[in-house]
């Protein structure tokens, strides 16, 4: 699609990989006329470190270490991912409390992830405040998780059959403490910033995708949800335990960065009900299948009673994956994440293949960029909200 | 109409010469075809009314070292409206160039770049094809099973010529392998 210029010389402007607002190592060339934008060409790879290689080599327990490093500001997602993975390929049973665990934590990760794109995106746009206070309530996520997992950022939490550790004593109510503080602070970003005729004149209409032409694209997460269209991976697919909980798919109808500013909004909030909801019915009961760790398993085996809960030195883990192939999908904050996963009757896989959302929805941003003015770039850039570390791997 | 009736449907529609073997598992259906006839069997599923899966989710590659046809790349396919989703299967060697489906699914454009940097195979009719991930003036492709993991060329910063140069790797350490299982546990068959 050529795109109509008003002088014969266009400039060619390079906004390097080492770029304050640019999420991550992302070199950006563009050709300009003017103010206006005729190509953009984006250019990854300043992050590769051969994530899908190093798999083939460590097993399954001492590669979570790596998969934090992916999307660093969901950490919980891609956690997630890898252990659900041979999870579904062995048909592993995890018990309900390590479930709704799992969704406690997945759910306030989305919060942490969607509070720290909307710090930056902000940023970009020029108001610096709300970057300070994103800051405010990711501390307290921070200091939640560390108490749980006893990291801030990297976890390493998740295990094959349920979760490392159990939750402390008084963890629960701190968080439901959480949950309150958070519904007044999100009431404060609204007041700032929705309403706000700057934001919405740099927002508004800027950088919109159709419904038919995301679907096309193969994009997923906010960016399909803010141009129509229903489609959210934990009410489709019903893993871990969402069906239990009542809650809503945000999406909005315009397709622009203001309808995915909205969305994410949205989500934040969703998010906090669902947490409130597993807080309030969390059963008892083990935190980890621990008969998963053993090669030869048997069924009723001792290693699932209530006296092994509280062991100190659980069994090594050892997990063998069978020849069969997979695609294990969640809803990560950014899109759809998925590991297409070969096993090969031994511990280490055949092959891992990650799919990142942040590579495909980063894919539409020459389409959009088009006729654009140069500071409109920013904008839809920090709408599509990329984690280099991902779109790398 | 779920994901077992649209794999069904396009097993009895297709013609055999298309889908030459299909495989139904509990972990996803898949379809295995062979090279020429991809892009007619993607045209088909992605436009047909029964099955419109209009979402390419992802390609992979995957090098099996001991076949003939070494590398298989694999379509992951999502149908939003059906919510379904089926896997489609070619084998290559490295010689075989493939029908690209960028003008299907414009999302297989980086796609198809990172599977060519990743593993050498190449696509006829694709717009731009380039290496995505690895560093300007890489040589080998990464992914393949015979490339060692730590790769043949190490960089570091010249003081003077003032740049970063490639050189020939030098590990002061052997690569340890290990070979077991577990370090932990031993299995009844050694």
């Amino acid at each position: 699609m050529t795109v109509p210029v008003t002088r014969k010389d266009l400039m060619i402007v390079n906004m390097g990989p080492h770029h304050p607002s640019m999420h991550g190592v992302l070199r950006l060339i563009l050709t300009l006329d003017g103010e206006d934008v005729i190509d953009c060409e984006p250019i990854l790879g300043y992050l590769h470190r051969g994530m899908e290689k190093n798999s083939g080599k460590p097993n399954n327990s001492t590669i979570s270490t790596y998969v934090t490093r992916w999307d660093y500001l969901a950490t919980m997602f891609t956690e997630a991912i890898t252990v659900n993975a041979p999870e579904k390929l062995e048909n592993v049973q995890v018990p309900q409390r390590a479930s709704y665990i799992r969704v406690i934590m997945l759910e306030l990760s989305r919060i942490a992830s969607h509070l720290l794109w909307l710090g930056p995106f902000m940023a970009d746009i020029g108001a610096q405040t709300p970057f300070f206070y994103i800051f405010r309530e990711r501390e307290l996520i921070y200091n939640l998780f560390e108490a749980a997992t006893g990291m801030r950022m990297m976890h390493n939490y998740f295990r094959i059959g349920g979760v490392a550790a159990d939750l402390p004593y008084g963890w629960i109510e701190k968080c439901f403490d959480f949950c309150d503080y958070f519904l007044t602070g999100v009431v404060e970003y609204q007041k700032l910033i929705t309403r706000n005729p700057i934001f919405l004149e740099r927002v508004e209409g800027v950088g919109i995708i159709g419904g038919e032409e995301a679907v096309n694209w193969g994009l997923s997460g906010p960016m399909l949800r803010a141009s129509g269209i229903q489609w959210d991976l934990r009410k489709v697919d019903n893993y871990e335990c969402y069906n239990e909980f009542d809650w809503e798919i945000q999406w909005q109808k315009e397709g622009d960065s203001l309808a995915r500013y909205l969305v994410r909004i949205g989500e934040m909030k969703e998010s906090i009900k669902m947490i409130q909801q597993a807080l309030e019915g969390i059963p008892g009961g083990p935190y980890e299948n621990l008969e998963v760790r053993r090669f030869d398993r048997a069924k009723n085996s001792e290693w699932n009673d209530f006296a092994y809960r509280f062991i100190s030195k659980k069994p090594s883990p050892n997990f063998e994956l069978s020849k069969q192939e997979l695609y294990a999908r969640v809803e990560a904050p950014k899109g759809e994440l998925g590991i297409y996963l070969i096993g090969d009757n031994s511990v280490f896989p055949w092959r891992w293949k990650i799919r990142p959302p942040g590579f495909i929805n980063l894919q539409i941003l020459p389409e959009l960029v088009k006729r654009m003015k140069l500071a409109d770039i920013m904008t839809i850039l920090g709408s599509i909200d990329i984690i280099m570390g991902e779109v790398d791997r | 109409m779920d994901n077992q009736f649209i794999f069904q449907y396009s097993w009895d529609i297709l013609p055999k010469k298309w889908v030459h073997k299909m495989k139904r598992s509990e972990h996803g259906n898949r379809f295995y075809t062979n090279t020429d006839n991809l892009f007619p069997l993607l045209c088909f599923l992605k436009w047909h009314t029964y099955t419109r899966v209009q979402v390419l989710i992802d390609i992979c590659g995957v090098d099996y070292p001991s076949r003939k046809r070494r590398f298989e790349v694999v379509y992951n396919l999502l149908s939003t409206r059906y919510n379904a989703r089926i896997r489609v299967q070619t084998s290559a060697d490295e010689v075989t160039r493939i029908s690209s489906v960028v003008s299907l699914f414009p999302s297989a454009g980086w796609w198809e770049r990172e599977v060519w940097d990743m593993f050498g195979l190449s696509f006829i009719n694709h717009p731009d094809l380039r290496r995505i991930l690895t560093d300007y003036g890489f040589e080998g492709h990464p992914l393949r099973k015979d490339f060692p993991l730590s790769g043949y060329v190490e960089v570091r910063y010249d003081d003077p010529e003032k740049r970063v140069v490639s050189e020939p790797i030098e590990m002061t350490q052997e690569f340890r392998y290990f070979d077991f299982a577990s370090p932990w546990e031993q299995r009844s068959d050694g």
